[in-house]
């Protein structure tokens, strides 16, 4: 029996340490086997193919759907339409104004109008080929400043100037700080919309059960709970009657941090089906799907004394937010507060505007809200210093605030670093001794950014915990994590078993992890806004503190001694200052000869005083920790093709402890890498509302040939809020780049391009540029 | 993942069965290694009722080399010549061409062939069906206009072969095989200035063979890729050039260029720059040239603008560079 | 028009019925339920079905089955002899040359090619057989120093 209760070895005396290795993902074999199976993978060969019905159109008004002739194909087993459907949904409760299927109008082209489930995919085009549908069309509106207009079409009747949110708010003394200042300046930026792409295509499953009326959804999700949610609104069902399971997931960066409308369509479909449905996504439909970085004006004015130092900030942002709310009120209120929180900022003024158009719904993208102006920001810091002949290192440093800090909008920042991390990348980079004496078409940047760890308000105020996490423990002796939280990638499912393992003082190889199975898993807000290490986190950490409770007890009660005298070594427990011992195994034993199996318990709820202010938006901005990160990034640039080469990029990042050093610096390279496609080369593209570049020929994701080797320090920093010292290390370093890069080019070019992407044809029509006003001025300089 | 529309796959083992099999089947379409083709087929951009695979028949593979010329069969994979030591040796920049070519799983089946005959590209006509109707078609398939040119006659839609230009300036001929036998002639005399029928080729021919003079001693053959990422994308613009000096002046020139136009093209007027001296004036000169011939129109998402400075720029560089080689 | 097509996959000879048309992911995914050959876009751009043809790299979405009658194809399933991870996927694994894991199994297999005809490439020759391979997770960093640990001895 002892074998089959104990599957590793007794004689371990010296706990397992498994925070802070460089451990390979606890998911990863099946990764490189091809084993893992993700949404698309999933053994439904009795599923029906699920099909949807594009809208042609960007804007109109659906005046007659027929699917009579669709519905009357042989092998078609469900036909359904907006009239299938009438409850809206949205991440937010405020903002719900999407509907799987279009109702009475279309707001941008490709939204779905039918679908239709079949026994195989032929006969559901087919029968796609059968609905007949009458528009009437409408304007089509795909840029801010269109929709904008007093006599626009209103794409949701009740948001007047098709406005879906207007921020406006102000933090200490802007006029002042204005006049305080030695230079003010002003300069507008102008930003394309990027999008996550994410390589696995967007697909989801559905099995709807008609005899006990129950339904699961396989799906592609980051928010598992969410759409859990959403689909039994959708489908008026008691969400018991549902479950959603997330299986392998091919890479989020928020492209699916909400409940997505093909989920909603293909439980619609099972239901309308009376079984299972397959609804698999094309590249050109996820791209639709979108919710990615808006397309962004931005207006900033600082003011700042000669010594660098920032004296106020005013900042008006416009972002073209696509036909539906999803998360926009946050993204637009994210531009705003995230101002305060990288540099001591004494007062700011901000507007925001996010407007709705005729384009896929954005959404929130790594960096959430902050990228694009933190581009801004940083680049007419560094235009302003060179003004004062400063240094791009020492204007950042003349405004750096010292830990713990509350800025202006009522945040507080327990641990920053970025003082070392600066340090770091001046030295890694010979910044000093390189920067201004490179040769021609070579430059230097740096910039820095930060991101929260996990917002402190959740999307959806229930009362509950914020993170719980469970711990399984059974006869044979390995322990299961049960988590909401939702690993696409990242890794958070190895994270959760190192801080669980580290406190249980065992190997990874007693832990198995499950993550996001409504029928088995807790729930979870799910994976955004980078609060699972933070916040999941600490919740393992309860649970598996709890759990040694439990397990310390039993072996004080075996050992015949008082808890306090038994020490945890993982696979054996001492009595302090003996050799007697008990293994693990036993103790486990002892433990469930009382209770049965075991199930720990933890949870986590960022403390009331991190939860941030009581002004209108005030929910946007607090965090229990807030990550930071410097970089500096080196290029060379063809004058001739206005082709840019990123030469290297340095990356120093405040992370708190790296629990997987392995894994940040894997986030940290791949979050500045799509930092630095955003600053080259990606951008999406609308004509008449039709998508120019949804696929990977045109919506050009940098290959491996042009990707620059990426350096990273993980400076050394502990958080107090965080599990075991941790925060946040996937999202804080994107923003660096764009602005980093930026300011490497125009010194490699000599002029400074007022937004991104820094595409070869926007830098050489800028090099021409400077070189016409260089003729000008010498053919004046001559005259004169 | 959509499937393709349902077709007859026919393999012929040689030149004169495949000839018949098109013959018989007007319908059919020629395939080799497809990567263009599948691709386009995906979108559904044709619904040819055959496919005639190259791929078995005999001596497509060859590659042979004599004292005057290279000769390849069609089927040749773009792996090969960049790869092959003969290549390498006596057609380097054919070779480095080759190696510009998508991503090496597209090399490794990709044909030149396939690559001479590739279709012509456009953001309007490289769309799924969804996007083309909701669109009302284009010119170069199921429509009546050129969404690029609305007022024009004819589709714009651009050559995109990184090939076809290096060969153009080696003065390479191709053999076309057709009902009435093979017949020769220069590459150039493959293309036409129109993008719904850029070949000339007629119903029932395919190219079964291409063959590249060795250039004189001396001449210097190099092609410039203009793209943004440094792999997949297919040439925003490419400009091919060889340059012979004689006793520091030029002795002969061709300049071709593949992304700018409908088809590839050699430049003409470089026949002046003979005698020559190789300075900045002469690469203004040949910049002009290219300017004034290269017509890029709104068929990529990146500005025909952009693709026609690239090309000058590309192409003034390269005659300065080829020249200090020599 | 369906055909019966004879192959080798992973090592075991296969014979089906196939269509024409059957492309060779679907095969593959499908009539053979190996699903570690991904399908990332709508064909040709991405390179995550990229399957060895008698030991060269390929994409299996623009390939007709029946035209690898009588080929030896390998899908990633194929490279674990006997349990035993190769070489790169011990490395891909251990390195961090995955994370989401979807591109990996064409990475891999792009990378294998490579690995056969060249035991110790260079960085750049890395690069160059990888450059029809999108990931969006590791910037390649970790993807490359896969590779080069997969040739230590």
């Amino acid at each position: 029996m002892s074998e089959i209760l104990s599957p590793k070895p007794m004689g371990a005396t010296i706990a397992a340490h498994p925070v802070g290795r460089r451990q390979p993902l606890i998911d990863g074999i099946e990764k490189v086997t091809g084993r893992a199976r993700y949404t698309a993978d999933l053994a439904a060969t009795q599923a029906l193919t699920g099909v949807i019905l594009p809208s042609p159109h960007a804007h109109a008004e659906i005046v007659s759907i027929d699917v009579s002739r669709a519905r009357a194909l042989p092998g078609v087993r469900a036909v359904i339409t907006g009239d299938d459907c009438d409850v809206p949904f949205g991440i937010l409760p405020i903002a719900r104004n999407e509907y799987p299927l279009a109702r009475g109008k279309v707001l941008y082209w490709g939204e779905a109008v039918a679908a239709v489930a079949a026994d195989d995919e032929q006969t559901a085009l087919a029968a796609l080929a059968l609905i007949e549908v009458e528009y009437r069309l409408l304007p089509v509106y795909t840029h801010a400043a269109e929709a904008r207009a007093p006599d626009a079409v209103l794409l949701h009747a009740n948001k007047p100037g098709n406005m879906e949110r207007e921020v406006s708010n102000s933090f200490g003394d802007v006029d002042a700080g204005f006049a305080a200042a030695d230079l003010v300046r002003e300069e507008s930026f102008h930003y394309a919309e990027v999008a996550h792409g994410q390589i696995e295509p967007d697909c989801a499953v559905a099995e709807f059960e008609p005899s006990s009326g129950r339904l699961t959804v396989q799906s592609v999700s980051q928010v598992p709970y969410y759409v859990h949610l959403t689909i039994s609104e959708c489908l008026k069902m008691d969400p018991a009657d549902v479950r959603v399971i997330k299986p392998f997931v091919g890479g989020g960066f928020g492209h699916r941090t909400e409940t997505l409308p093909f989920e909603v369509t293909a439980a619609l479909l099972a239901r309308a089906a009376r079984g299972a449905v397959k609804l698999q996504l094309s590249r050109a439909e996820t791209f639709t799907i979108h919710r990615a970085r808006p397309e962004t004006d931005i207006r900033l004015k600082i003011g700042m004394k000669k010594s660098g130092e920032i004296t106020a900030v005013e900042a008006e942002v416009v972002q073209r937010g696509g036909a539906s709310a999803g998360y926009g009120i946050i993204t637009i209120l994210y531009a705003g507060a995230l101002l305060h929180t990288l540099y001591r900022m004494p007062a700011v003024r901000y507007r925001g505007f996010r407007v709705y158009t005729n384009t896929p719904p954005c959404g929130p993208m790594r960096g959430h809200g902050g990228v694009d102006m933190r581009h801004a920001f940083e680049s007419l810091m560094d235009m302003m210093a060179a003004t004062f002949g400063l240094d791009a290192f020492a204007v950042r440093r003349a405004n750096l605030f010292v830990a713990p800090y509350q800025t202006m909008n009522e945040l507080k920042v327990s641990t920053c670093e970025l003082a070392a991390c600066l340090d770091w990348v001046e030295e890694a980079s010979g910044w000093r001794s390189r920067k201004g004496k490179l040769p021609r078409g070579r430059g230097l940047g740096v910039a820095c950014s930060h991101f929260i760890s996990g917002a402190a308000k959740p999307v959806h105020w229930t009362g509950e915990p914020h993170a719980t996490v469970n711990l399984r423990l059974d006869f044979d002796g390995s322990i299961t994590l049960l988590t909401g939280a939702a690993d696409i990638g990242q890794g958070s499912s190895t994270l959760l078993a190192q801080i669980a393992a580290e406190v249980l003082g065992l190997e990874l190889s007693r832990f198995r992890v499950i993550a996001g199975d409504s029928a088995l898993t807790p729930k979870d807000n799910g994976s955004y806004s980078s609060r699972v290490s933070l916040m999941v986190g600490n919740a393992a950490l309860a649970a598996a503190e709890e759990l040694k409770r439990q397990l310390v007890a039993a072996a004080a009660k075996r050992l015949e001694v008082g808890v306090e005298e038994v020490e945890c070594l993982g696979e054996a427990y001492l009595v302090t200052g003996t050799d007697r011992m008990a293994s693990y195994r036993d103790v486990v034993k002892s433990a469930l000869e009382v209770t049965g199996p075991l199930t720990a318990r933890g949870t986590y709820t960022v403390p009331l005083e991190l939860q941030g202010g009581k002004y209108r938006g005030a929910g946007v901005g607090p965090s229990p920790a807030y990550s930071y990160a410097a970089s500096v990034v080196e290029v060379s640039v063809d004058e001739d093709t206005g082709e840019i080469k990123v030469e290297k990029m340095w990356v120093a990042q405040d992370c708190g402890v790296a629990i997987n050093p392995l894994s940040v610096e894997g986030q940290v390279q791949g979050s500045v890498w799509m930092g630095m496609g955003q600053a080259l080369c990606e951008e999406t593209e609308f004509m008449d509302g039709r998508p120019m570049r949804g696929n990977l020929l045109d919506y050009r994701v940098p290959t491996i040939v042009e990707s620059p080797p990426i350096e990273v320090k993980i400076i050394k920093a502990y958080e107090p809020n965080g599990p075991m010292g941790a925060k946040e290390a996937s999202e804080s370093s994107l923003g660096s780049i764009p602005p980093a890069l930026a300011a490497a080019v125009a010194e490699a070019i000599g002029v400074r391009l007022p937004g991104l992407p820094l595409s070869p044809d926007r830098v050489l029509a800028a090099i021409q540029a400077r070189r016409r006003d260089e003729r000008l001025k010498s053919a004046l300089g001559g005259a004169s | 993942m959509a499937r393709l529309q349902e077709f007859v796959l026919r393999r012929p083992e040689s030149i004169e069965e495949a000839v018949g099999q098109l013959a018989a089947e007007p319908e059919a379409r020629v395939i080799s290694g497809g990567t263009a083709l599948i691709a386009n087929l995906r979108l559904g951009l044709g619904s040819p009722a055959a496919l005639i695979s190259l791929e078995r028949v005999s001596g497509m593979d060859r590659i042979e080399v004599s004292a005057k010329e290279m000769r390849f069969g069609a089927g040749v994979t773009v792996a090969r010549l960049a790869t092959d030591d003969a290549v390498r040796a006596k057609l380097p920049a054919l070779a480095a061409a080759a190696l510009t070519v998508a991503g090496p799983s597209h090399r490794s089946v990709a044909t030149i062939g396939g690559n001479l005959c590739l279709d012509t590209r456009c953001v309007y006509y490289n769309q799924n069906e969804t996007w083309r109707s909701s669109n009302g078609y284009c010119l170069k398939y199921r429509g009546d206009i050129c969404h690029v040119a609305p007022q024009g006659k004819r589709c714009h839609a651009a050559y995109s072969g990184d090939l076809a230009p290096v060969l153009l300036v080696l003065q390479a001929g191709i053999a076309v095989a057709g009902a009435a036998g093979v017949r020769r002639m220069p590459l150039a005399g493959l293309y036409q200035e129109d993008g719904a029928h850029h070949l000339t080729l007629a119903q029932g021919e395919f190219v079964s063979e291409v063959s590249v003079p060795l250039p004189a001693a001396g001449m210097r053959v190099a092609y410039r890729k203009a793209r943004v990422r440094g792999a997949i994308d297919f040439p925003l613009a490419g400009v091919a050039m060889a340059l012979r000096m004689s006793e520091g002046r030029v002795a002969e020139l061709h300049v071709a260029l593949t992304g700018t136009n409908s088809q590839p093209m050699l430049l003409t007027g470089t026949e002046e720059c003979r005698g020559a001296s190789v300075d900045e004036a002469l690469a203004d000169k040949v910049g002009k040239l290219v300017q004034r011939q290269a017509s890029p129109q709104r068929t990529t998402v990146t500005t025909s603008n952009y693709r026609r400075q690239v090309a000058t720029a590309y192409a003034r560089r390269l005659i300065l560079e080829l020249a200090a080689a020599n | 028009m369906k055909r019966l097509v004879s192959l080798w996959l992973n090592g075991k000879r296969r014979e089906d019925a196939v269509a024409d048309n059957l492309l060779l992911i679907d095969y593959v995914r499908e009539t053979a339920a190996l699903t570690g050959t991904k399908c990332g876009c709508d064909g040709g751009e991405c390179g995550a079905c990229t399957v060895l043809i008698d030991g060269e790299p390929r994409l299996a979405c623009m390939t007709l089955t029946a035209t690898c009658d009588g080929k030896r194809v390998e899908t990633i399933e194929g490279l674990a002899v006997g349990g035993t991870l190769s070489s790169l996927q011990q490395a891909f694994h251990e390195k961090l040359g995955t994370q989401c894991g979807f591109c990996t199994p064409g990475m891999i297999m792009a990378a294998e090619a490579l690995l056969r005809r060249n035991a110790s490439p260079s960085e750049e020759t890395i690069r160059e057989a990888l450059s029809g391979n999108l990931c969006r997770c590791t910037g390649y960093v970790k993807i490359i120093e896969s590779v080069k640990a997969a040739c230590e001895p």
